[in-house]
């Protein structure tokens, strides 16, 4: 499976074993971010990395975990449930001021986050999968051309890895 | 007598602690994530635990049928979630350019929802109600179907919520006067809110360390 070499800064302690050992000096950039384009993806730096700042991320993501109707049915009740807390929240927050702002802000930031990861266990959780695909498909055909220029560039990016 | 904390599982065992539960104090909080007494659950003696509802079966065609048909039509403010939750994807897979453009959809969409109706006890009654009363149909159907992933976002929603719904109850009983954005704290993972001057150094809810937590002023 092609591979690429991604560092995590925050735990690069700046040993730079990984320049010593890569064969193409894609690690050694001056912005510490692993140049893709050089990569081969042989995992050198990776197994040399004193840190365990390095690790390698497949160029082609492996199809995402299926999900039974009953289950996708389950989620996105739950989703809906948590969205209209978020809005509600959010509409409380922009009517106050302050501290109650900060506080409903919160509130909805939280819903917000609950609600994306139902999504993930929805069916949503590989941008690459069919599933998105054609939500995509769906938003690009659609009357708000707005969404409809995004989603095509985002349809033109995005290749479908489980069809 | 056990009582366990329905946010982060901290336990309060009578034998250990000394003091009765009855004995502590009404404001008497969760000493690992502030969670209030009120919501603490009794250890169940006896597991009474399989009441759940059997599932019918899935065919073979009904499971492949539905892995592309999510034809649920979604609403603007569920679009903006399900774009944010991709450009999360994207970002974790190092995919600058499709992560921007997640964000810019679901920032759109956001911009769409118009204003909700209802008031504080309107919210308290979403999040301790309706909310709660999904989380646990929704909890069912995933212990049913084996499936772990959805069983986990379940447990960490399900926390988070039990958090949002003690703060809710909490404002709605003595307002927060001296509430400030300084010092409220989301975990940028799960959800988790903390109100304090530091956030906690591991989240009780998904365990991710402190420097998750965003400032409650990036709110939005
Ligand atoms: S070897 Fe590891 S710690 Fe050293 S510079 Fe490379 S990534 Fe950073
Ligand atoms: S995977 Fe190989 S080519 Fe890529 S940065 Fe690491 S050592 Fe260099
Ligand atoms: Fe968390």
């Amino acid at each position: 499976m092609k591979e690429f070499a991604v560092r995590n800064l925050r735990l690069c302690t700046k040993d730079c074993l990984c320049l010593y050992v890569c064969p193409t000096g894609a690690s050694d950039t001056e912005n510490s971010v692993i140049d893709t384009d050089k990569c081969i993806g042989c995992g050198a730096c990776a197994r040399a990395c004193p840190s365990g700042a390095i690790s390698l991320v497949p160029v082609r993501m492996p199809p995402q975990q299926r999900k039974s109707p009953e289950v996708i049915a389950a989620m996105n009740a739950l989703a809906a449930q948590k969205e209209a807390c978020r809005a509600l929240a959010a509409t409380l927050a922009n009517g106050a001021r302050g501290g109650e702002r900060a506080f409903f802000g919160a509130v909805a930031r939280s819903c917000s986050l609950t609600t994306e990861d139902i999504y993930r266990e929805a069916g949503y959780m590989l941008p690459q999968s069919g599933n998105v695909h054609k939500l995509l498909l769906s938003i690009a055909a659609g009357k708000d051309e707005k969404a409809a220029a995004l989603a095509d560039r985002l349809l033109a990016l995005l290749p479908v890895n489980d069809r | 007598m056990k009582y366990i904390c329905p946010v982060c599982g901290y336990v309060y065992d009578e034998a250990v602690q000394g003091a009765k539960w009855s004995e502590l104090p009404a404001d008497w909080e969760c000493p690992v994530c502030g969670a209030p007494k009120s919501v603490f659950v009794p250890e169940p003696e006896e597991q009474a635990k399989n009441d759940s509802v059997p599932m019918p079966e899935q065919t073979e065609e009904a499971a492949k049928a539905a892995e592309y048909a999510v034809d649920m039509p979604l609403s603007v403010g569920e679009l903006a979630a399900v774009c944010a939750n991709l450009a999360r994807g994207c970002e974790k897979m190092y995919m600058g350019e499709e992560c921007e453009l997640f964000l810019q959809l679901s920032r759109h969409y956001l911009s769409l929802v118009p204003p909700a109706q209802g008031d504080v006890a309107a919210l308290s009654k979403a999040v301790a109600s309706a909310a709660q009363k999904q989380f646990a149909l929704s909890k069912a159907t995933a212990e049913n179907a084996g499936d772990r992933g959805a069983q986990r976002a379940i447990v960490w929603g399900e926390r988070v919520n039990f958090v949002l719904r003690s703060l809710i109850e909490k404002y709605e009983a003595e307002g927060y006067a001296a509430l400030t954005a300084d010092r409220i704290w989301v975990c940028s993972v799960c959800g988790f809110i903390y109100i304090g001057e530091v956030p906690p150094a591991v989240c009780p809810v998904c365990k991710v360390p402190s420097f998750k937590f965003e400032k409650g002023d990036a709110a939005k």
